[in-house]
């Protein structure tokens, strides 16, 4: 009865919209805040949930080295999230740049904005269009994925 | 009465969706998870369990509503609950936020303050046998103001004490402090940051307010170094005396990086800082995070009271995306006797082609507080793919360390076997065994002791519906014990039949 009445209370006001992803503030590497309007790409934005103990998400962040590279032109923007608390908060910068990440990492520390964007697991990949929109979600990695995230960023731009 | 809150703060949800439903933005997660079994060893084995977690966001122009609801159902209703455990308000402009309710905050490197949020777990409580989400908020009211030279944040809050669940009552004790913190970070250079922190804390039964202090720093030097700290005091303590009668902690660490190299070097140094009655500080255990089962459960969790340590790691990426990591931490402490934990971890991998990688891991330890002796661990992760679809991935690990009082070497061995088609279907077994003592014994046979080697195994699926939606399925046997995640230690029990877990995102 409860959740009757809790969900035709929920659905009975809104008009569901799209996925549009908030404005959310984060710090980068260099201890400074900075919100997703001014770090987003123009066309679209890949944003990677990893951490550095994260057995998966290592494995798939030189595949999106390669991609930043291969997509720049197309204005499209790589942001890497680090979940990684204090306990690993040394690590991160040195970490990520001996993979040659050259695209912005910023840090989530207590997974508020993981939290909010929906993500339950890292690696998480969502892909987000110029409307801020999410238009892509991609959970976990294995090897051959990158094949699929490739595929879907070349569709999205194609439209 | 809570009921009455709940569906209060409901309805104003959805009135608030009639009033802006132009602009309204409506969306959140649920995981329902149902279990059929029980903690092994104990008499009722068909345990029958059901939880479900709702977090609902609504988002209009600046401002955002956000609550959880938690629901837990077994046989016993003393356990049963169904609470709104999370609410929020929020309002944000591009310098300003104002959040009231339940939020998550850190000061500086969380020596004075951390909270956390560890999505999509669920925590079950061996004492209370209640099952519920895994996170250390902070309940009250936190305003921040960034701007390009400055930010400040003010907190007036109550931190939740975790280990206690949402229908535990009073629920006043679930949040015993109450936390006044002031922090201020100034950018004098592109290259610099300084900051201090102030803050007051109120704990049950006492009348006054214990004080405490923080400067921080973060200076990006030249040639890709990086240097931070942060020391915090109790203000009765005097500064920078680092006698054993004085409460403080010091964090410090450098980093560095070139091209396909990086490194990171820390220091700590923590005297009589477990701060308020429910402790909801965490300073950095400078311990490597791993997530190797058998390491991950293997960790060293800092005694606030008296610990001092080192950690340094060394990252190197070779042409073809081979990479090799090695860590050493070291820790010593004295409570009530000295305690040394030192740990030397390498790990190397290779990647012969994009179908086939080959990882393996060397890890010694010598663990004092846990009385364990020249702990070596060994893996071997085989990950293979067929094609652009499927892929095969073979996990071994093995442990074996020497315990005070006993005779034998104990020994701890993982095996798993993982088979994923497409991103959507991933299925695995997994094998563990063990001669810990503490765990091949039945406590239920007093005084008889069991030593036979104790077997896991266990079947795992997850079945990605869409982007929307998956199932887990887990069948069999699940070994407990401590466990990390985003740097958070608890513990995590045993468990033996069946579980699914249905997670929606809408």
């Amino acid at each position: 009865m409860k959740y009757i009445l809790l969900l035709s209370l929920l659905f009975g006001g809104f008009e569901l919209t799209q996925n549009e992803i908030p404005n959310f503030r984060l710090k980068n590497l260099d201890n400074r805040t900075v919100s997703y309007n001014q770090i987003k790409g123009e066309n679209l934005t890949v944003i990677d949930f990893w951490a550095t103990w994260c057995k998966p998400c290592v494995k798939s962040i030189p595949e999106f080295v390669k991609m930043d590279k291969e997509f720049e032109d197309d204005q499209v923007k790589f942001i890497g999230i680090s979940i990684d608390g204090p306990r690993n908060k040394a690590k991160v910068k040195p970490f990520i740049k001996s993979l040659g990440v050259d695209y912005t990492v910023l840090r989530d520390s207590d997974s508020s904005v993981m939290a909010r964007l929906r993500v339950t697991a890292v690696p998480t990949l969502l892909i987000i269009n110029s409307d801020n929109e999410i238009v892509y979600f991609h959970e976990g990695y294995k090897t051959g994925e990158e094949v699929e995230i490739k595929n879907k960023i070349k569709e999205l731009l194609a439209e | 009465m809570k009921n009455i809150g709940l569906i209060s703060f409901f309805v104003a949800f959805g009135s608030l969706g009639f009033l802006e439903q132009a602009e309204a933005q409506l969306y959140g997660t649920n995981t329902f998870e149902f279990q059929y079994g029980n903690l092994p060893f104990e008499e009722n084995t068909d345990l029958t369990t059901s939880y479900n977690q709702l977090n609902l966001y609504y988002d209009s122009g600046k401002f955002s509503l956000f609550g959880k609801a938690e629901q837990f159902l077994s046989p016993v209703e003393d356990r049963n609950y169904f609470e709104l455990t999370q609410k929020r308000f929020q309002y944000q402009d591009d310098n300003f936020r104002i959040r009231l309710g339940n939020f998550y905050e850190t000061i500086g490197s969380g020596l004075l303050l951390r909270s956390y949020d560890i999505p999509g777990s669920v925590f079950e409580s061996d004492f209370y046998r209640t099952r519920y989400a895994f996170f250390r908020d902070l309940e009250g009211v936190a305003f921040d103001v960034n701007l390009d030279w400055a930010e400040l944040k003010i907190i007036r809050s109550q931190p939740l004490q975790n280990d206690l669940p949402p229908n535990f009552e009073p629920d006043s004790v679930r949040r015993p402090d109450l936390v006044e913190a002031i922090q201020a970070t100034f950018y004098p250079t592109e290259n610099l940051s300084v900051g201090g922190a102030f803050m007051r804390v109120n704990t049950p039964n006492n009348s006054d307010y214990s004080q405490y202090a923080s400067l921080m720093t973060n200076i990006q030097l030249p040639a890709n170094f990086q240097l931070f700290g942060e020391y915090a005091i109790d203000t009765e303590s005097d500064p920078f005396s680092f006698n054993e009668d004085q409460s403080y902690a010091l964090y410090s660490g450098l980093n560095y990086y070139h091209g396909s190299f990086g490194a990171s070097l820390e220091y700590k140094n923590y005297n009589d800082f477990r701060l308020g009655s429910s402790g909801f500080n965490d300073p950095p255990s400078l311990i490597k995070e791993h997530t190797y089962p058998i390491l991950n459960r293997s960790t060293h969790v800092p005694n606030t009271s008296n610990e001092q340590g080192v950690q340094a790691e060394l990252f190197y990426t070779f042409e073809g995306d081979h990479s090799l990591v090695a860590n050493y931490a070291y820790t010593i402490n004295e409570v009530a006797r000295r305690n040394e934990y030192r740990e030397y971890f390498i790990e190397g991998t290779y990647k012969f082609n994009d179908q086939l990688s080959l990882k393996s891991f060397l890890d010694y330890a010598v663990d004092e507080p846990k009385q364990q002796d020249n702990r070596i661990s060994i893996g071997l992760i085989t990950d293979k793919s067929f094609g652009e679809s499927q892929n095969v991935i073979v996990d071994l690990q093995y442990q074996t360390y020497d315990e005070s009082f006993q005779p034998e070497k104990i020994e701890n061995y993982f095996a798993s076997l993982s088979y994923s088609f497409n991103s959507s279907l991933n299925i695995s077994a997994v094998f563990e065994a063990s001669t810990e003592p503490g765990l091949t014994d039945n406590p239920n046979t007093f005084p008889e002791i069991e030593t036979n080697t104790r077997t896991w195994l266990g079947f795992n699926s997850l079945y990605r519906i869409n982007t929307s939606n998956s199932l887990a399925l887990f069948v069999g046997k699940r070994r407990g014990g401590p466990a990390c995640t985003s740097g958070i230690c608890y513990e995590i029990l045993d468990f033996e039949g069946a579980e699914v877990r249905i997670t929606t995102r809408f």
